[in-house]
């Protein structure tokens, strides 16, 4: 019983330092938003690594990687009054900026084919249960047979669209478009 | 098979697509033309991102090169401009409001708009020394967004609203406007029509105002800005009640 209460401390102590982490990074957004660079940099070193992170898993490569982070940066820097914090948090707001060009570079610049070896490593399973067992969206997604729930995590982890789904999947692309939709569907409908 | 045609897609649908990546070409255009226009649409996204954040949460924190930051740095030098808030587009793309061309244009159109006033007023009218100051500080100064408020039946310009970088907001009459007794100017602003006009000021007699927009969102290019007469005070519903003196939408200066 003593365990368990430790581990609801710890997770009390998270769930507040996450919440302490989002104010700042709202806060730096604002001061962004008033043209406060140093605000800027303190964003950069706090959310810069796993901003690199989620471009190199749709872009694979580091250069291009860092290519999108740059170009998120100028985005933010140029934006950030656009963020609202009634509408989301700043740090999916901050993932989506950084998304928008590894999408928009993975499209112009690198796509998957059947000799690229770096596509064939990914791995759903593990990607889903890394999110932590408190996660509705790791619910939800766990709740989805997995051809179909991998086609969502492949779409949004790894940016692939629905050709790409459909090679390596090897189902037509008819299918794959069902099944994003369906999975979405329940999706929405699991996590309100 | 599927459950939806792909043409009807619905807002939310659309937002799920645009949210996950998977729209591309037009349709991506189209939706980010969305996010600047729909508030419907931008919510929905704004929910798609929220619950699908937990997987870029799974990302591994990788360190960026120690020339990354620099890049960086390089490439933000410039102040960021004011943004529109109608837009809340995190994820906007090449609409309008990235075409450096049609804000240097609309640019140029409001500082010659604003210099023009400038020459005719000190050259023609029988302008003030206070006012003559105030438009030489003017020209010098830079405002991001200049608006000339006109009356609507004579075409006489009223009155300039200019809009600094830090947001200071500044009134200044061109000409004195007659108050009669028992009544007042108020100023208001108004940039979402779905909000209505916002009262930013109430004064007795015409004369340059700082005026407090503290409590609204950043002036955006076509915000407008009037000035009505109402009863002391100002009006008591919160909204213009009395006739409208004066009024223009802002323009971005160059």
């Amino acid at each position: 019983m003593t365990g368990n209460g430790t581990i609801t401390e710890t997770q009390r102590d998270e769930a507040g330092l996450a919440h302490a982490h989002e104010a700042q990074l709202s806060a730096a957004l604002a001061r962004c938003a008033a043209g406060d660079h140093a605000a800027l940099q303190m964003i950069y070193n706090s959310e810069a690594p796993k901003m690199i992170g989620i471009a190199r898993r749709i872009l694979f490569r580091q250069d291009l990687a860092e290519e999108a982070v740059h170009d998120a940066f100028v985005r933010i820097w140029s934006a950030a009054a656009s963020f609202d914090p009634h509408r989301g948090s700043a740090r999916g707001w901050l993932y989506a900026v950084v998304r928008k060009p590894a999408l928009s570079i993975h499209r112009n610049e690198h796509r998957y084919d059947a000799s690229d070896d770096s596509a064939l490593d990914i791995d759903c399973a593990a990607t889903v249960t890394r999110m932590p067992e408190t996660s509705a969206l790791r619910k939800c997604l766990e709740g989805i047979d997995r051809p179909r729930r991998d086609a969502v995590v492949l779409a949004y982890v790894h940016g692939m669209n629905y050709g790409e789904l459909a090679g390596r999947l090897k189902v037509p692309l008819g299918t794959v478009k069902s099944w994003v939709r369906r999975s979405l569907f329940s999706l929405q409908e699991c996590m309100g | 098979m599927s459950m939806r045609d792909d043409n009807t897609h619905s807002t939310d649908d659309l937002a799920a697509d645009y949210v996950m990546g998977l729209l591309e070409g037009a349709e991506l255009a189209a939706a980010e033309a969305r996010m600047t226009d729909d508030a419907e649409f931008a919510r929905a996204v704004s929910a798609w991102r929220e619950r699908l954040a937990d997987l870029d949460a799974t990302a591994d924190a990788l360190a960026p090169s120690a020339a990354l930051w620099d890049r960086i740095a390089d490439s933000t030098r410039v102040k960021p401009e004011i943004p529109l808030p109608g837009a809340r587009a995190a994820l906007r793309g090449a609409t309008l409001w990235d075409n450096i061309s049609f804000w240097r244009g609309a640019g140029i159109g409001g500082v010659f708009a604003a210099l023009m006033l400038v020459v005719v007023l000190i050259g023609a009218l029988a302008t003030s020394r206070q006012l003559r100051r105030e438009l030489i500080a003017l020209a010098q100064r830079k405002p991001i967004y200049v608006a000339v408020l006109v009356n609507d039946t004579t075409r006489e310009a009223g009155a300039i609203v200019n809009t600094f970088s830090d947001g200071r907001v500044e009134l200044i009459p061109l000409r004195p406007i007659d108050v009669p007794a028992g009544r007042t100017l108020q100023v208001w602003t108004l940039w979402d029509r779905s909000i209505g006009p916002k009262s930013i000021a109430v004064t007795s007699q015409s004369r340059t105002l700082q005026l407090d927009l503290e409590e609204l969102p950043e002036a955006v290019p076509d915000q407008q800005f009037e000035i009505t007469l109402e009863p002391e005070g100002g009006s008591p519903i919160g909204q213009p009640t009395g006739p409208t003196l004066f009024k223009g939408n802002a323009a971005r200066a160059l």
